[in-house]
């Protein structure tokens, strides 16, 4: 038999489900109120993440760069600092040459298809346990950045701008289970759209069933009306796999991303595409193979005595 | 719950919030992530009275709905949340010892947490929400139970200890 007290806390329950539910529908019917409570928490977070960031990044390599010291010994130990201090440097000597060359890398891409671009770094990741698929950058609305722009990293497409406070931003990554772009294979005119599926490969479904493509082919995106939110020619991927099934109303594959994701730490926010399509010009070219010696060997008969 | 009670679990969440936003997602975890908020929050749930169990999962929920990285829409992990403390306090709690030992403490934090993110998938998934490939889900789930376990060390004992801070000496 259910007592008063458990009856009241049913009650309550009961209640504040309904609220819940009462305030997801307000969302869902988009209420203003609660998209801007999401980015005054982002306005706030953002100082104290960029802090955060600049503590973590080359700390969480040094420990692990320092993890395999000798034992303490009187007679070392001084040695040992210097060490570490030489090691700490290194470490952030190597963090910074490795945002450099990523900087570059963006800039030939960005400057290839002439791109205007504002360069930003990643100063966080999006909530873990949220199974979504997001980063936060330094840059915002002052630095020109709006909702929905393009933004790329050396080697491609990393995804688009999702929101914008005045210092930061928002990227849905394009391995996002809800990231949708429309693609067209490089060299050819078809086109499909490829699927962001939560981890590193992505999917791929071409528009037609007699769409020629093959292991190896790349994939550019195809562009959007006003360069929003994708610029055309820009590098998504590579298809790995085709799937040739008899019957089927369109050709399906799996694709890999020209950029790693995990390990982003400067990308580019395209703010404008200056010269229009760039075509096929960004397509990454094919690792040149290193020539082979071959030596052929040819028996000389032996004199006859 | 009492209402002087409420100050200090909105505070203890909100920094719980701040670290997880700003320092937990800075790491990367060798195996999907780890979400130390939802950890704590099962790991404070099943030491609470029912009545302020549910309040605290209504107010947890509302402070991770603020998360401006989540996809989901504003309101669903307080609806999670909400319907985890009850179940947890109710249920789950009845059918353990007055005295949790540390072993239970884990394996209900970490299959409560998992339980809490699939039903976050199915009711988004109800909503209209792009839930990505099996594979990447069950990395997520297991990667996140992974750590919790592994981790439990570190937040079980803080949870208890921050817990009895607010409760008052009569509830002591």
């Amino acid at each position: 038999m259910a007592t008063r007290g458990s009856n009241r806390s049913r009650l309550l329950w009961v209640s504040l489900l309904v609220t819940s539910l009462f305030i997801i529908t307000l969302d869902l019917r988009g209420v203003s109120l609660l998209s801007s409570l999401r980015s005054g928490t982002q306005s706030a977070l953002a100082p104290v993440e960029r802090l955060a960031n600049n503590f973590f990044s080359p700390v969480g390599d040094f420990f692990s760069e320092v993890g395999n010291l000798g034992r303490s010994k009187a007679k070392i130990e001084k040695l040992e600092e210097e060490n570490q201090e030489l090691k700490s440097q290194v470490i952030l000597n190597e963090n910074t040459l490795a945002q450099l060359e990523s900087l570059k890398g963006v800039l030939d891409l960005a400057g290839k298809a002439r791109y205007k671009t504002v360069s930003a770094r990643v100063i966080s990741k999006g909530g873990t346990g949220t199974f979504s698929e997001t980063i936060v950058l330094d840059i915002g609305s002052d630095s020109g950045v709006r909702r929905d722009m393009t933004v790329i990293a050396a080697g491609g497409l990393v995804g688009v701008v999702k929101s914008t406070t005045a210092s930061s931003s928002i990227v849905l990554l394009m391995n996002d289970p809800s990231f949708r772009i429309g693609v067209r294979v490089a060299g050819k005119q078809d086109m499909g759209i490829l699927l962001g599926q939560g981890d590193k490969s992505y999917s791929l479904q071409m528009l037609s069933a007699t769409s020629a493509i093959s292991v190896g082919d790349v994939l550019l995106a195809r562009g959007s009306s006003g360069d929003k939110p994708f610029v055309p020619g820009v590098p998504v991927g590579r298809i790995s796999y085709v799937e040739n099934t008899v019957g089927q109303l369109t050709k399906e594959g799996r694709v890999n991303g020209f950029v790693d994701l995990n390990s982003l730490s400067v990308v580019s926010v395209v703010l404008s595409a200056v010269a229009g399509d760039p075509g096929d010009a960004l397509v990454p070219k094919a690792p040149r193979p290193a020539p082979t010696v071959t030596v052929f060997v040819t028996p000389s008969p032996t004199p006859k005595e | 719950m009492e209402i002087n009670r409420l100050p200090k679990v909105i505070l203890i969440f909100l920094t719980l919030f701040l670290i997880q936003e700003a320092l937990i997602s800075q790491i990367n975890f060798l195996v999907a992530g780890f979400s130390l908020y939802l950890a704590f929050f099962m790991a404070w749930v099943i030491q609470d009275q029912r009545n302020s169990a549910v309040v605290t999962g209504f107010i947890a929920g509302l402070i991770l709905d603020l998360s401006p990285t989540l996809e989901a829409p504003f309101g669903l992990w307080t609806l999670v949340l909400t319907s985890m403390s009850y179940l947890l306090a109710s249920n789950v709690r009845a059918a353990l010892d007055a005295e949790l030992s540390p072993l239970v403490m884990l394996s209900v934090t970490v299959l409560a947490s998992s339980f809490a993110l699939i039903l976050f998938l199915l009711i988004g998934a109800i909503l209209g929400q792009e839930v990505g490939s099996a594979s990447y889900l069950t990395r997520s789930i297991a990667g996140n139970a992974l750590w919790g376990a592994l981790l439990s060390p570190l937040y079980i004992p803080l949870a208890m200890k921050l817990h009895k801070v607010t409760l008052t000496s009569r509830q002591r």
